[in-house]
């Protein structure tokens, strides 16, 4: 396939005629890794690219989804310019569950879970026996909440891209700082690399307890920033507004602009 | 009566006649001699000219063509064509509020007496796009207000309808007597109550899932005593409670009530009540379906004997928190039923096996997936007059269980061979199973397949869904809409855009390789009208691709793609018709985000007033 040979030669020769866009062989070398399930044609592009800004390139060959098994960089493949390899991230094998995606799939929020209002759960045989009943014994009907996903959005300091959690999939402060890994562990990484350090993938751990690099905090609803973990999380999820992971070295300094509440309380 | 009698009481008539047909300058002539040719007697003052019977004739003729179509056609023929049509236009439809400002509406038609009216782009729905982004009713309503005092009928889809929108609705029409209001917010109960205690003609009012804040107003008790027009209600998607007594009252004097749609605060005892009282109703929902307590014995209403009392009842919905025991209750009309809609009941195959096996009639069926591949064998089995089939997720994640499949599709592409239209939510599926539906359904119009864990392969081949999707766009040349999902190359798109030829709405997400898919989309589906794609590897190549048609569509939209605001920036410029309109994912600006030249939505759509005032900050018109 012809077009910009802007990527690498390496990995044009290497895809196969028939572009087959699912990967078949289980046992991957590092090569592969670089072949497999991408969404982007192996050369690029056929149209020219070039007026894209380069800084935006790098930018987006960053914006993926690192533990998903689907988005790849097809915005690498398309907007690279650059001579350096692409970075192409590698695709794990496993499925490991996706963090939920905004508006997907395409159900329209009043039919979501109807798990938690429907009278009977996913077992339904058991209702027949008199199963589950979500109304108080004195009769009166509760109206149930919509648990409809409450995404906030989430920065990490040295990532340019913004992203979106869902906190109503999280359970407690553990799964929420394990998610926050799983989201910019990759991106971090790519950073690091265009920005000449070492691409490699380190864990962000040590984000609620200020021993790790990364220190997450929030911004709630009276725009006051503060660390995540003190509050009881059903109490936090109530009241955060967006969140941040920060340089833990920083920590201080990014608490007192805007007055945190840690610091009220000092004084 | 003498003949000066009958004389003076002619002239009350044209009197009255042309009160409620305003002729315009043009027709006035022509509409005398009209009712002059009626009556016999009339005596106009001069003859009418050849021009001014030509458009008498014309009226007369244009009264029998309803079809939009038809009427944008006859309107293109001539200026004096043009001028017919618009004065004798009833009902309007507009598909995108922002085509055209309200003042160009009220300068073409002068009659109207129907409008309907469509907003936001269908993926708003799935909150892909941030709140207050526009559509409002207000400039809509106020124009209309002064134009149209007879207006009659007002059907909105994803609109934004404040509570002064409803007031000022029901002041402004003395003889209104239709409201429907589908995927609309921003009002609340109080808006409700003003619609219900106002519109005194007032024959429709439905809510279709639409947001309805609780203003904790009583609004069924504001609809006014003494017999009720009301011949449809419908308020499903109101999640507060309701005056039942008022409800009760109400049916009770509603003697032309048809539909009746009650939410999930009407419980089983209370749904008896009403059924008991409008035996007459043919379209029921049945609220929560659910019992306010538990069975007191003797008191135990009989629930079968008012179905079996209600012989209309063709249309059943509702069953909100059903409790399953009570289920067998609406036997007694399962076999006149054309529409059973159980989409919000967890029914497992056991429970539906006694109801379906009787539905003979069926022709719209909904359900979720607790029905399993084995509910929808026995539909398969039983429903042979099926057009419509919705199967919606029970737990819509994209890592739960799924529990129907191909078997299901196939089975029911066998046994329904008249389908026309399904929506099929699923975890898994096979190229054969959806080739087999296009091969046994060639009626489809309609075709929708959600496989809900993105990219996902055939799971029984490990290919593409390319081959899938290809049959029933090569097969089903009746197609018209189609959404795709799975793991789709640009191959599957090729065949869209060769095979697509009548396809006006396309849906896809995570789908495709490259700007080629997107290309051969443009490039070929000649009706195309209605593109929404989102997190598909499209760039501006592929948007360019369809610079010579964005025209002549509705709308279309790209959301997570690839575009860049210069490739965005050139269509923006080289047609001027059309409105190029980029916004985030979030309502405020922010600079954390690093947009840049990157495009996180695009939205297009022809426009013929220009950029619209009404966008908020974080929208760019380029």
């Amino acid at each position: 396939m012809e077009g910009n040979r802007e990527m690498g030669p390496k990995l044009l020769d290497l895809i196969p005629q028939g572009r087959k866009w699912y990967q078949e062989d289980r046992n991957n070398t590092d090569q592969e890794k670089k072949l497999e399930l991408r969404l982007g044609p192996p050369g690029g592009d056929e149209e020219d690219h070039s007026a894209i800004k380069k800084k935006n390139t790098e930018t987006r060959n960053i914006k993926k989804e690192s533990e998903d098994n689907s988005f790849h960089c097809f915005n690498g493949n398309h907007f690279s310019s650059s001579n350096k390899t692409t970075y192409v991230p590698h695709i794990s094998h496993k499925r490991t569950a996706p963090g939920p995606v905004v508006g997907w799939p395409p159900v329209r929020s009043f039919r979501k879970n109807l798990a938690s209002t429907s009278s009977s759960k996913l077992g339904n045989e058991s209702s027949l026996h008199g199963g589950q009943i979500n109304k108080n014994d004195d009769g009166d009907k509760q109206v149930e909440p919509k648990k409809e996903g409450m995404f906030v959005k989430i920065n990490m300091d040295g990532v340019p891209i913004g992203r979106k959690v869902d906190l109503n999939a999280y359970n407690s402060y553990e799964q929420l700082s394990f998610a926050v890994d799983k989201l910019f562990r990759a991106l971090l990484a790519a950073q690091r690399e265009t920005s000449g350090g070492e691409g490699e993938e380190k864990p962000i751990i040590g984000l609620l307890d200020g021993k790790g690099e990364f220190t997450l905090t929030y911004e709630d609803n009276e725009g006051d920033k503060m660390l995540v973990g003190d509050v009881p999380w059903q109490m936090f999820v109530s009241s955060v507004k967006r969140l941040r992971v920060i340089k833990s070295s920083e920590i201080s300094s990014a608490l007192t602009f805007g007055c945190s509440k840690q610091e009220k309380m000092k004084h | 009566m003498t003949e000066e009698d009958s004389s003076a009481k002619m002239s009350e008539d044209v009197e009255q006649y042309l009160k409620l047909n305003p002729p315009c300058s043009s027709s006035s002539s022509s509409s005398a001699v009209a009712f002059a040719n009626k009556s016999g007697t009339f005596k106009s003052s001069s003859p009418p000219c050849p021009e001014h019977v030509l458009e008498n004739v014309l009226e007369n003729v244009l009264q029998f063509l309803t079809s939009r179509c038809d009427r944008n056609a006859v309107s293109l023929v001539c200026k004096s064509w043009y001028r017919v049509e618009a004065q004798t236009r009833f009902e309007v439809f507009i598909g995108n509020c922002y085509s055209l400002s309200p003042a160009r509406l009220t300068h073409r038609f002068k009659g109207l007496r129907s409008i309907v009216l469509k907003g936001k782009p269908r993926f708003a729905d799935f909150n892909l796009m941030p709140p207050n982004w526009g559509a409002q009713f207000a400039p809509w309503v106020a124009a209309t207000a002064k134009a149209y005092p007879w207006l009659e009928k007002v059907h909105l889809k994803r609109m934004f309808v404040t509570d002064d929108d409803l007031a000022l609705l029901a002041e402004s029409f003395p003889g209104f007597k239709e409201l429907t209001l589908v995927c609309c917010e921003g009002f609340g109960t109080s808006g409700i109550a003003v619609i219900a205690n106002k519109c005194r003609q007032l024959k429709v009012l439905d809510l279709v899932e639409s947001e309805v804040t609780d203003d904790e107003v009583d609004w069924i008790s504001c609809f006014p005593e003494g017999k009720s027009h009301l011949e449809s209600l419908s308020f499903d998607c109101v999640e507060s409670p309701i005056n039942f007594n008022a409800l009760e009252g109400l049916v009770v004097r509603s003697p032309f009530l048809k539909k009746l749609r009650t939410n999930r605060f009407v419980s089983l005892e209370e749904l008896h009540r009403l059924m008991v009282r409008a035996p007459q109703l043919t379209s029921l929902g049945t609220g929560s379906f659910s019992p306010d307590n538990a069975p007191q014995g003797e008191q135990l209403p009989d629930y079968a004997a008012a179905f079996l009392a209600c012989k209309s009842i063709v249309c059943l919905s509702g069953f909100r928190e059903f409790r399953p025991e009570y289920l067998l209750a609406i036997s007694p009309v399962c076999a006149n039923l054309t529409s059973l809609n159980f989409s919000y009941a967890n029914i497992s195959p056991h429970m539906l096996m006694p109801i379906i096996r009787n539905c003979h009639n069926i022709r719209v069926f909904w359900a979720l997936d607790s029905i399993r591949d084995e509910g929808l064998q026995a539909v398969a089995a039983t429903c042979k007059e099926l057009r419509e089939l919705r199967i919606f997720p029970f737990d819509p994640r994209e890592d739960s269980e799924g529990p129907v499949s191909g078997v299901g599709l196939q089975a029911i592409s066998e046994g329904c061979r008249k389908l026309e239209s399904i929506l099929y939510f699923c975890q898994r599926m096979t190229n054969e199973a959806v080739t087999a539906m296009s091969e046994n359904c060639p009626q489809l119009t309609v075709f929708r397949l959600c496989i809900m864990g993105r990219h996902r392969p055939d799971h029984v081949t490990g290919k593409p869904m390319d081959d899938g999707f290809g049959a029933i766009v090569k097969n089903c040349k009746k197609l018209t809409r189609l959404a795709v999902s799975g793991l789709l190359t640009d191959e599957a798109f090729s065949y869209i855009g060769e095979y697509g030829k009548l396809i006006r709405t396309l849906s896809v997400a995570f789908a495709g390789n490259s700007d080629k898919a997107l290309r051969y989309v443009l490039e070929g589906c000649p009706k195309l009208q209605k593109l929404e794609i989102r997190d598909s590897p499209f760039g501006d190549a592929g948007l360019r691709s369809g610079m010579h048609r964005y025209c002549n569509m509705r709308f279309v939209w790209l959301s997570s793609c690839v575009l860049s605001l210069g490739g965005c920036r050139d269509v923006a410029q080289a047609l001027p018709n059309v409105v190029v309109e980029v916004f985030g994912s979030d309502g405020d600006d922010d600079d954390d985000t690093v947009t840049g030249d990157y495009v996180e939505t695009l939205y297009l759509y022809r426009s013929l007033d220009g950029p619209r005032k009404d966008a908020p900050k974080f929208v760019t018109i380029l």
